[in-house]
This record gives structure tokens, sequence and C-alpha cells, in this order.
């Protein structure tokens, strides 16, 4: 299952997973951003192709209007689907602290 | 070790919990890595949802058969009475392009061909069978 909401700071906080059945609601939730903010992945454990996809209308979205998101805490296999998705060119994602 | 397991599924999205259910009951069992199931499940998900979409003729269930030998976990999708399609000529998603020219979709058989060590494709009765392997860790 998806968990998606506000953090204390006004980020975005994603985690859990977001598979196709879980797109149609994420996409409703991002629906009401309307400014840039930061998204921490750290507690996502699986994404698909359809989430990437909600993850990149709301990046066009928002980039129309001057606005962006910017991925934070994207670790191992979720950074592999991003890195083979293109995801470097079109995201602001924040560097991981070493380990 | 061997283990092997099957199932049918009705051809519709909203069976994937089912789908991600059985695969995970069949990695316990078998003992998979927890680094492969996440690859394994997005590769079931990218080519059962693809099936379910844009399969000419499909009415049947499609039938997923998971198995796994000493170092290698083997997934096939078997479609039934359908035109053939294979995902090894798919061309892949342009994934170098700027935010403005990119289009949400497309992605789900490019990132297959990248997670997976091999695919195979098998065409026999019109019945249509994708076979991926990953290698386990």
């Amino acid at each position: 299952m998806l968990d998606i909401k506000f953090g204390e700071q006004g980020q975005i906080v994603v985690s859990g997973r977001f598979d196709a059945s879980q797109a149609e609601r994420a996409e409703a939730f991002l629906s009401a951003v309307q400014e840039s903010r930061e998204m921490d992945l750290g507690g996502l454990q699986y994404i698909s192709s359809l989430g990437l996809g909600v993850l990149l209308a709301t990046q066009k979205r928002l980039m129309s209007s001057g606005h962006a998101l910017k991925l934070t805490n994207v670790r191992g296999h979720i950074r592999e689907i991003f890195h083979f998705s293109g995801f470097e060119q079109v995201f602001e994602i924040e560097p991981n602290p070493p380990a | 070790m061997d283990s092997r397991a099957q199932r049918s599924f009705p051809r519709t999205a909203s069976c994937l919990p089912e789908i991600f259910a059985f695969m995970d009951a069949f990695f316990e069992q078998a003992q998979v890595a927890d680094s492969c199931r996440n690859t394994a499940e997005l590769a079931v998900e990218e080519l059962f949802t693809n099936l379910v979409k844009y399969s000419r003729g499909g009415k049947r269930d499609i039938r997923i058969d998971l198995a796994r030998d000493t170092d290698r976990l083997i997934v096939s999708l078997t479609d039934f009475d359908v035109e053939p399609f294979d995902i090894r000529t798919v061309p892949d998603a342009k994934t170098d392009l700027s935010l403005e020219e990119r289009k949400p979709g497309g992605l789900g058989i490019h990132l297959v061909k990248r997670l997976v060590d091999h695919i195979d494709y098998e065409y026999a009765d019109r019945n249509s069978t994708t076979t991926f392997i990953k290698n386990l860790e």
C-alpha cells in the first residue's frame, strides 16, 4: 500500500509501494500541489512505470509555472529505476550522504 | 534447490495485489533474496499490464509460472489465443529527452529490458509466452 502525505516541513513524504493500483490515488494527491516542494522518497520500497509517469506528469505541470519537485532520500533499487528512466535529467535529485 | 509455482489471473490490472501476494508466497517458500524480489515484481507488473492493455484478441486468463533453480529466478507469462508480441522488438524509450519533450508512458518495457538478465519469447498455437530470467545474487 502507498502512503503519501505532507510532512511537518511541508515536504511530500512517500512510502510503501507505488504500483499501478495506487497511481490514481497518488495523482489525486499530487494534483493539489501547486508550488515547488521536496519529495522525500526514503520510505518508498517499489515503483513501477505508472508511478514514474505520475511523477513525470507532476513535474511537467509544475515546471510550466516555474516550480519543481526536488527528490530526496532516493536509495538502492529506486535510484536504479530512476537512473534507467533518465530521471536525473528531469528532476533535481539530492545526492545521498556517504554511508 | 528447485521450486515451481503456477497460477492464472483475470486480465485486469485490479488483480495486481493478488499477483504480488502469489509471488511473495513463492519467494518465501523458494528463499529468493529480497534484492531480487522488487525487480521480479516490477517486470511481472509491466508485462502483465502490457498484455491487459495491448494484447490483441486476448480474452482468457493470463498464466504466470515461477521457478527457481540454484542461481536463477525464471518467470513466464503466457497469454492464450492471441496475436504474437515480442517485447524484444520494442524500441527503447527515449530517456534523454528534455522534460518538455518527454511524455508519461513507454517506460515499462524499457525498464524490464534493463533490469532482468535475459528475455526469451515463444509463440506456438496462438499462445504467446514471454520468459525472463533474473540471476540470484
